[in-house]
């Protein structure tokens, strides 16, 4: 069995010192599809942004690996609402933005892009049509399509998607669920995804890590989504 | 149009102020995009104001004896621009500081706004011989200004330009969505440091061509006026730096015909420029927008 991509070992995360998460145990294995679960506060997105590199942890340790200067190459979806819609981006250029890992300088000045890469990601998402158009004239449903292609064009090795179908119609969340299968089953990427429900995607995973009360618990999605734990789970949280 | 054929004419006497002016209003634009769109425009407020403060500090210390750069207009004019740049750097690194401490923003910018203002005044009371010359550099006159220090400026805001549209992509990165930048290995310290650096520069060179009023308008109307038609950031950044060339120049135009103060003029302009830009979007059938 491969070493994991990323693996935190007896880790304490949070913001400043304080530490939102302790003794925090958890990996994430090449290929896995894994659900990060528990209710708003509970602490996900503190871990979310530490395996991101957006915060370091404050104590214990955390291992990545990956072709991007040891790190894997993120896909990352953020909530569509963190981004303004002041700005009047292109849904083309919000996906390009995938591929901006490098100053590419000379590419530039040639006038080169990816565009190849950025149309296939659109198309991959259903969203090559929407190229054009304002990024926050589109409706949630099209703004995460164009948000899952520019993490596709970022040719990720771990997919972050956070809370990809919250504030979404059922018909658009059926179609994103058929994506996230897609990728999973046809380009075998390791997919991470927030969410603070357990629904329709429960299918989807092979792990599950459980946020609360300080911890975080991980462990084989059937395991983790069994009537008894699920009852233990929110017997605690009440 | 005799009137026109003689302001474009290379031999007309105030060709300083309307290129200068031209370029500024085809420059600070480009800048001041990234004000609109980081919901930063009380900087654009507080900063010319502030550049005004250095250039005072730096009249300042010549009235008190201190002579160094100062030797003859030429000099005064770079001590002048030093002292803008100072004042302007500083106050950016204070507020981009501040703002990571969280609290009231606005409440602070404004507090710097009326401090700038403030010492603006003060410190010209300490050269009351240059107090004509300050107030000439401050409402943005640059009638006097040798061909070299002109030209040299003009290179500056060429290479403002060239930066802007070359990093665009970066700047919109790091501007729209930090996490992202950094989850693709980009550093956001850096390129804010040269985005600032830019509008650092930017700010101290205009308000000492154009004045500080003149400057806030350009940092955030043609923007304005710019963002309903704007499909991506480069069509964003060329409709305003349009708008605001082209204010410029149409203002600097009313102002020689018809005897006007330059710089109120091309705010007035801009502000119609802005106005006739809502007027046609609303006028615009709802799905052609």
């Amino acid at each position: 069995m491969s070493e994991p991509l990323l693996r935190f070992k007896n880790a304490s995360l949070g913001y400043a010192r304080r530490a939102v998460l302790t003794g925090v145990d958890f990996q994430v294995d090449e290929g896995a599809f894994i659900g990060i679960l528990g209710h708003n506060g509970a602490g996900k997105s503190t871990l979310l942004k530490t395996l991101l590199g957006l915060i370091p942890t404050i104590k214990g340790e955390f291992h990545c690996r990956g072709s991007h200067f040891g790190r894997p190459r993120y896909g990352y979806v953020p909530q569509k609402e963190k981004l303004d819609a002041i700005y009047p981006l292109t849904s083309y250029e919000v996906a390009a933005m995938g591929t901006y890992r490098g100053l590419e300088l000379m590419r530039r000045l040639r006038g080169l892009g990816h565009r190849d890469l950025i149309r296939r990601s659109l198309k991959e998402c259903g969203a090559l049509e929407l190229s054009d158009k304002r990024y926050s004239d589109l409706s949630g449903g099209q703004r995460q399509r164009v948000l899952i292609a520019r993490a596709l064009a970022a040719e990720p090795q771990l997919l972050v998607l956070d809370e990809p179908l919250a504030g979404i119609d059922v018909t658009t969340q059926t179609a994103l669920l058929k994506l996230f299968e897609h990728l999973k089953m046809q380009k075998a990427l390791t997919i991470l995804m927030v969410s603070h429900r357990i629904q329709r995607e429960r299918d989807l995973f092979t792990r599950v890590a459980w946020v609360g009360d300080g911890k975080v618990e991980s462990g084989p999605a059937d395991e983790m989504l069994s009537e008894g734990k699920l009852m233990k789970i929110f017997e605690s949280e009440l | 149009m005799t009137d026109l054929l003689k302001i474009i004419s290379p031999s007309f006497l105030l060709h300083h102020a309307l290129y200068g002016s031209i370029v500024v209003g085809f420059v600070v634009p480009l800048v001041g995009v990234y004000f609109l769109l980081r919901r930063l425009v009380f900087w654009g407020v507080a900063l010319p104001e502030v550049s005004a403060a250095g250039i005072s500090a730096a009249f300042m210390l010549q009235g008190l004896g201190f002579t160094f750069m100062a030797g003859g207009e030429s000099g005064e004019r770079h001590l002048a621009i030093l002292g803008s740049i100072i004042f302007t750097g500083g106050a950016i690194i204070l507020l981009t500081y501040m703002e990571q401490k969280g609290g009231v923003p606005e409440g602070r910018v404004g507090t710097l706004y009326a401090l700038a203002a403030a010492l603006a005044i003060l410190f010209m009371a300490f050269n009351p011989g240059g107090e004509a010359e300050l107030l000439g550099l401050l409402k943005g006159e640059i009638v006097t200004i040798s061909e070299g220090d002109f030209h040299a400026m003009l290179n500056i805001f060429i290479a403002i330009t060239i930066a802007m549209f070359l990093f665009q992509r970066e700047f919109t990165l790091v501007s729209y969505d930090r996490d992202m930048a950094v989850t693709l290995g980009r550093s956001v310290l850096v390129w804010d440091g040269l985005l600032y650096l830019i509008v650092g520069l930017t700010i101290s060179l205009g308000v000492m061509t154009v004045g500080p009023m003149v400057i806030f308008a350009f940092l955030v109307i043609p923007p304005m006026a710019a963002l309903p038609w704007a499909r991506g950031m480069a069509s964003f950044s060329l409709i305003a730096s349009f708008c605001g060339g082209s204010s410029a120049f149409l203002g600097f135009y009313i102002s020689y015909t018809h005897d006007l103060p330059l710089g109120p003029v091309i705010v007035c302009v801009a502000a119609c420029v802005l106005i006739l830009s809502s007027a046609l979007r609303w006028l615009m059938p709802r799905k052609a927008r």
